[in-house]
């Protein structure tokens, strides 16, 4: 199928979501809630764009948007800057301490708007990215607790969970960098608990908390790994190249 | 108030018309409210352990809901309605009358476990305003003479 991004023709899948057309044709559009590995959230408008078809032209989200017919598609009309100026400075207003909306909204040129009040202090946009990986790592360890304007992410009473295994694949989806990670050479704190760091036997880096290799482990079958990424992917290219006699 | 531990029998009892799938929390934590006045913690744990989910999944829908509570609640929960109807026959002294009375605020409970008080939007009782509910009890056109009688009559326990 045969599709129009910014007058550039793009050959796409029906069904395809127009985010992956234009990101594979190398048209920039801003995404905050977007992560490829847990697609489909569609929350933050961030990435709206301009769908024309038959001359009809609708404001789409362009990363929940699957393209099932030719059309033309803008990214950087006056309608699609306009509003997402607005969407950038509300989620400004939510989460000012977010340097990457701060630099969004530097970038399209968001004015200040005196009526919405800012929730001082605020990284999370409450996007859910991080429940999610959470959810799908089988840990689910993090959820949204309360509503309304209390809503927030968090552990079961605000306490450590015996569910978390301190990955840190929340923060590391996290668009806003929210969730606060300290790490330093023999441990890692997240979400008010401790995690002791497994140091690799080859390289002396940390390979990860304890728990999250046990659970890597019986997730696999495999005996929990001594070795950080790095080691082991070096370690099967050895045993590769022994194997081949390279 | 003794808060009723909960038990593996109690547990057993409250999860035995439920099959062991997610979509029942939200019924086995209607009827842990209903049975112990809110969702202790080790219910949670239980149930999250039950239902295979985890406890975080089920702390963000008690959370969610404003019929389960995480606190104690009293043994009597009192809704003072504050609709329009209500508010404008004088629902906000009859709230102040029994934040004296009993010493709570709106979604606090006394000391001693008795009542629970809750502001609620509208009880579909417009002729009776002001009205609050006791215990699915509905008192009409009360009166801030009416309510030491009302509570004291609660308090022994008595059919009203």
């Amino acid at each position: 199928m045969n599709i129009t991004i910014d007058g550039k023709p793009c050959v796409c899948e029906p069904g395809e979501y127009l985010l992956d057309v234009a990101r594979r044709n190398r048209i920039v559009i801003p995404t905050l809630c977007h992560h490829d590995g847990l697609p489909g959230q569609g929350c933050c408008r961030v990435c709206i764009v301009e769908v024309e078809i038959r001359g009809r032209r609708n404001i789409v989200t362009s990363c929940v948007y699957p393209v099932e017919r030719e059309c033309a598609v803008f990214t950087d009309s006056d309608a699609v800057n306009q509003q997402r100026r607005v969407v950038l400075a509300l989620l400004r207003s939510r989460a000012p301490e977010a340097d990457r909306i701060n630099r969004l909204c530097k970038l399209y040129k968001v004015p200040e708007y005196e009526r919405f009040a800012s929730k001082s202090g605020e990284k999370c946009i409450l996007c859910g990215l991080c429940v999610k990986a959470c959810q799908s790592l089988g840990t689910g360890a993090i959820a949204a607790m309360n509503r309304g304007v209390e809503k927030e992410v968090s552990t079961p009473y605000d306490k450590p969970s015996d569910d978390c295994v301190g990955c840190g694949s929340c923060a590391a989806v996290c668009p806003t960098g929210a969730i606060e990670v300290k790490e330093d050479a023999a441990s890692r704190a997240i979400w008010n608990r401790e995690f002791r760091l497994r140091i690799c036997e080859r390289c002396g880096q940390p390979a990860g908390t304890m728990e999250e290799l046990e659970l890597a482990a019986r997730k696999s079958g495999a005996e929990p790994s001594a070795l950080c990424g790095e080691c082991r992917k070096k370690a099967v290219a050895d045993a590769m190249a022994a194997t081949y006699g390279v | 108030m003794a808060i009723p531990a909960i038990s593996d029998q109690d547990f057993d009892r409250l999860t035995r018309a439920y099959p062991s799938d997610r979509r029942y929390a939200l019924a086995v934590m209607q009827d842990m409210q209903r049975r112990y006045n809110y969702i202790p913690p080790e219910g949670l744990t239980a149930l999250a352990e039950y239902l295979n989910c985890p406890v975080a999944e089920l702390y963000s829908m008690a959370t969610f809901y404003k019929a389960l509570s995480l606190k104690p609640k009293g043994n009597h929960i009192i809704k003072v309605c504050d609709g329009t109807a209500c508010h404008i026959r004088g629902s906000v002294n009859l709230l102040n009358g029994i934040m004296a009375a009993l010493g709570i605020g709106p979604e606090e409970t006394t000391e001693d476990g008795e009542f629970s008080l809750e502001l609620v939007n509208c009880l579909g009782s417009c002729a009776l305003a002001p009205v609050m509910v006791v215990d699915g009890v509905y008192y009409g056109k009360v009166t801030l003479e009416s309510l030491p009688d009302i509570f004291n009559r609660l308090r022994e326990g008595a059919a009203v």
